[in-house]
């Protein structure tokens, strides 16, 4: 019996990245996954698990915007039969204007697409999960939301603030059955990375890569899955409210990439 | 996925009764060979008859791991027995007693801490090396809830689970290079026996309002989170501390 069997999931951001290794992931443990994507690479992840033997479907829209999870949590319901899990995983990296010069719009922008989508997935899929006593809700944090020069500062600010909503909502949802967590990545190649991880071949140090991080090495999207998927199952049935860093170690240590050490 | 430990040697310290049995249990059940050690030989037999009758390879092992020079010969032992080098080490053994700061003797305070703080201390000297001869290996400790959000007369308990906190992370970060992962699980309100007696029904009934999931955890849950730990599934995971308390430390009150 697979870990996931009979399980529903919406997975957004799962055209790409940490959300459709998440998604690939979930279904291989058994899921029916629910793929919610703004491009047609949505439609990619779905034939991926299909290949595998495995069952999706997709939908195209952008989860930041509240009708359109409504619609999300509606059509999951529906036309998978079910909702008991949901990865709100999209996410805008904000950029790296100096402080003194950013603007209102591009901080609205960063929440509304980072925070608030975390809000609206526990606000709708909250409302099924409660009502039927049982859900497992998973939010895309980053290790940006603990230390500083990880991520673009409103990038940094409003992955904190879905940490705290982590919480919150773990609480507001006490006696439920309903858990909510966050996942906090450390640096892992994706398209909000992909140009990280390009300059740093084209200068030719891409080995250097992750060395901030004890484990020295960029994470994987798989890795991040792997716990995603754990924080899904019942085998995390005891874990709520809480912050789970896979980072490869970065969060855990001072930033000793910077000094000699051996090795 | 159900066999995420085939072949591979597992110690887990404390492990005759409580949660240190539920995580031999589940690594046993995923394949794991398993190494039980316990300080009391009386309690471990039972335990690893148990394992066996699971149809799990469980070996018993009754050893204080506050003894540097025991747990070295004895890990070279598990070594010898399994014929493999230890690949998943896991640090739950402890001895605790919670009293107000007035009633903290010396010989209290030195088993507390030679045993809790001390004890990894040894253990993890004697597997790292075993580990990184393997090519790596992972390393869950059990730290607690009270390392950072202390309950009443835990001043002793929480400067030893602290002291786990930290040697979890420096641990991680010391022995990354040899391929080994050390994370940490800092559970809340287990439902164990042992945790159990030391309350009464109106103090279970209140902490467990307390929590967002409203009920005491299961060894069984805190098994299933060390094992994803020990697992290649948390290969990016170093110097994590992961919370199992049912969101208890989560509201301020």
């Amino acid at each position: 019996m697979k870990r996931l069997e009979g399980k529903r999931a919406v997975v957004t951001g799962g055209g790409s990245g940490i959300g459709k290794a998440s998604a690939i992931r979930l279904a291989r443990e058994g899921a029916s996954v629910f793929v919610v994507g703004r491009s047609a690479n949505t439609e990619e992840t779905v034939e991926e698990i299909r290949a595998e033997g495995g069952t999706a479907l997709g939908m195209i829209t952008d989860a930041s915007l509240e009708d359109n999870v409504a619609e999300i949590v509606r059509r999951c319901l529906s036309e998978v039969g079910g909702l008991e899990i949901f990865f709100a995983n999209i996410g805008v990296t904000g950029t790296n204007t100096p402080l003194l010069d950013q603007s209102v719009e591009e901080w609205m922008e960063v929440y509304r697409i980072n925070t608030v989508s975390c809000f609206l997935a526990i606000k709708y899929a909250g409302a099924h999960m409660t009502a039927q006593r049982y859900g497992s809700i998973i939010l895309t944090s980053s290790a940006a939301s603990l230390r500083a020069n990880a991520g673009a500062i409103s990038y940094s600010a409003s992955k904190a603030a879905v940490n705290n909503l982590a919480q919150t909502a773990a609480n507001a949802f006490a006696g439920t059955g309903v858990r909510v967590n966050a996942v906090l990545p450390g640096l892992v190649e994706t398209q909000l990375t992909r140009k990280v991880f390009e300059d740093a071949r084209a200068r030719g140090v891409e080995s250097k890569i992750g060395h901030v991080t004890p484990l020295k090495r960029p994470g994987r999207a798989d890795e991040i899955a792997a716990a995603v998927a754990f924080l899904a199952s019942d085998d995390s049935s005891y874990v709520d409210g809480q912050l789970l860093s896979v980072d490869g170690g970065v969060s855990s240590t001072h930033p000793f990439g910077r000094i000699a050490l051996p090795n | 996925m159900s066999r995420r430990f085939a072949g591979r040697v597992c110690v887990v310290t404390g492990a005759a009764r409580g949660i240190g049995l539920a995580i031999a249990q589940r690594l046993g059940s995923e394949g794991g060979r398993i190494a039980a050690l316990d300080v009391s030989a009386r309690r471990l037999e039972p335990a690893v008859n148990e394992l066996k009758a699971k149809g799990f390879e469980a070996r018993g092992y009754a050893l204080d791991v506050s003894d540097r020079v025991a747990v070295r010969s004895e890990f070279g032992r598990i070594e010898r027995d399994f014929g493999a080098p230890i690949s998943v080490l896991v640090n739950n053994a402890v001895w605790a007693r919670f009293m107000p700061l007035a009633d903290i003797d010396e010989e209290t305070s030195r088993r507390m801490l030679s045993v809790g703080v001390e004890g990894l201390f040894w253990t993890t000297q004697a597997a790292a090396p075993q580990m990184a001869r393997n090519g790596g290996g992972a390393i869950v400790n059990l730290t607690s809830v009270s390392a950072a959000h202390p309950a009443k007369h835990s001043i002793a308990y929480s400067a030893v689970k602290a002291g786990v906190t930290g040697l979890t992370r420096a641990s991680a970060t010391e022995l990354a290079p040899q391929g080994i992962r050390v994370n940490a699980i800092a559970p809340g309100m287990i439902g164990t026996p042992a945790s159990i007696a030391q309350f009464d029904e109106a103090t279970i009934a209140t902490r467990q309002t307390e929590m967002p999931l409203g009920r005491f955890g299961a060894p069984e849950e805190i098994a299933a989170l060390a094992a994803f730990l020990a697992s290649d599934e948390a290969s990016y995971l170093q110097g994590a501390v992961v919370t199992a308390d049912g969101g208890w430390t989560v509201p301020a009150r």
